[in-house]
């Protein structure tokens, strides 16, 4: 398979001539509609009310229209301008349908630029695997990747959820989004449908503030292997980050409590949600048995 | 791009404090009716910022164009109690209905503009200024 994200920037990869040929293949039509609809069907939104989903990665809108079809608003961002063009002739055409989308022109890895809690969901199709690329000496894939998490946190309602269907090139790649995204806060995991076909085969990454969902830590005893287990279970086809063990870091003095509320306190005005200060903030635990 | 965007666009150039709401100013601005969909706009009310919606009113208010007829509704500064349906209709179709095609969304912290082109904001940001 021949990797675009290889050839530089993606705004220069998607030109006029790429986004007119790519909005009008029906193979990619079908491709990416039926990628849309199961991306929704993992957001699980109430479609007998109307949602606001955030599209990043839009291009051309062909995920836009199945939300659309839902009766969902939504605002889609895209790094090409001319993926946007194309859309926004959609937009003129469609007239009679009314759109419920709007577009803006964004680089995704610049961290997304909205009001926190903003958004019931997002959706994002074929697109996050660019993050994995730098353009010029000064993009750093991993501080990219992390920017645009801990902005997709801020900006999703708590309850909310983000699916991300992408291609990663290795699966170092998957692992690293997957990490990227827990880091920052979210649970979840990746999704692989049809595992065993090189073709068919689709990476979801399921994102919600759900943390009953994450993997248990401390359930299997030290230290160690509880860091190991914060990385979301990613399918059985991706190898785990072997031979990566990071020495607890410990510092000593500064975790005292007005730090703690201090640190919480900032948090909580940057839009993070954040657990309420009670007597129990900033106590230490007892021992593991 | 919609006043609806509008409400929940928020600049995070860097040096900014809040970054919201952005100031309009506009070059060009249509108007696209659709058909009115009040529990659409109910279902999203709770999460708009009203007075953000209320700003850009005024700032949509100065702006006149010959050619183009739109009414900028006359919003009270606070969001009403009781909410009838001839407030949110005017209140539906000025989120909707009302496209800036040509101007600038401006953050009210550090002054960067944003175009707004062919009815697209652009929020792209230079590496230098993350
Ligand atoms: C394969 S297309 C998918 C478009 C659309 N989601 C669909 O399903 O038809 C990938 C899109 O991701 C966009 N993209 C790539 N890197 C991006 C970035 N850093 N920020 C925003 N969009 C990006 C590209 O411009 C392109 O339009």
């Amino acid at each position: 398979m021949s990797r675009p994200e290889l050839t530089g920037h993606a705004s220069l990869f998607y030109n006029e001539k790429e986004a007119r040929k790519y909005d009008s293949s029906s193979r990619m039509i079908g491709v990416q509609r039926e990628i849309t609809e199961r991306a929704v069907e993992l957001l699980r939104l109430d479609d007998s009310k109307p949602s606001l989903v955030l599209d990043i990665g839009c291009g051309s809108g062909l995920s836009g229209q199945v939300l659309e079809e839902r009766g969902h608003v939504w605002l889609g961002c895209d790094v090409s301008r001319d993926m946007l063009t194309v859309a926004k002739e959609h937009e003129e055409d469609t007239k009679v349908l009314q759109s419920t989308g709007d577009l803006m022109h964004h680089d995704m890895g610049s961290g997304l630029p909205f009001r926190p809690a903003t958004f019931d969901a997002c959706i994002s199709i074929s697109a996050l695997q660019w993050l994995c690329y730098s353009n010029s000496a000064a993009q750093n894939p991993r501080k990219r990747l992390t920017r645009f998490f801990s902005s997709l946190y801020t900006v999703l309602k708590r309850g909310g959820r983000a699916v991300l269907q992408f291609y990663p090139e290795t699966a170092e790649q998957a692992v690293l989004i997957s990490e990227t995204a827990t880091k920052v806060g979210f649970a979840g995991g990746v999704v692989v449908d049809y595992p065993n076909s090189a073709k068919a085969k689709k990476h979801y990454l399921v994102l919600s503030f759900d943390r009953s969902l994450a993997p248990r830590r401390g359930a299997l005893g030290t230290a160690e292997q509880d860091q190991k287990q914060q990385h979301v279970t990613v399918g059985e086809a991706l190898g785990s980050n072997k031979g990566k063990k990071q020495p607890p870091r410990k510092k000593k003095g500064i975790k005292t409590k007005e730090w703690i509320l201090h640190k919480k306190d900032a948090q909580r005005t940057k839009g993070k949600d954040v657990r309420p200060d009670t007597k129990y903030t900033a106590r230490r635990r007892r021992g593991k048995f | 791009m919609r006043i609806l965007t509008h409400n929940y666009l928020q600049s995070n150039v860097k040096g900014t404090e809040k970054g919201y709401p952005l100031l309009i100013e506009p070059n060009r601005v249509v108007v696209e009716e659709s058909p009115v969909n009040l529990s659409m706009l109910q279902t999203l009310l709770p999460k708009l910022d009203y007075s953000a919606i209320v700003q850009a009113a005024r700032q949509l208010a100065t702006y006149e164009d010959a050619n183009e007829a739109f009414t900028v509704p006359d919003l009270p500064d606070l969001l009403p109690e009781t909410l009838d349906d001839l407030f949110l209709t005017a209140l539906y179709k000025f989120l909707f209905d009302l496209h800036v095609i040509e101007g600038h969304l401006v953050c009210p912290d550090t002054g960067r503009k944003f175009p707004i082109k062919e009815g697209v904001p652009n929020m792209i940001l230079h590496e230098d200024e993350l």
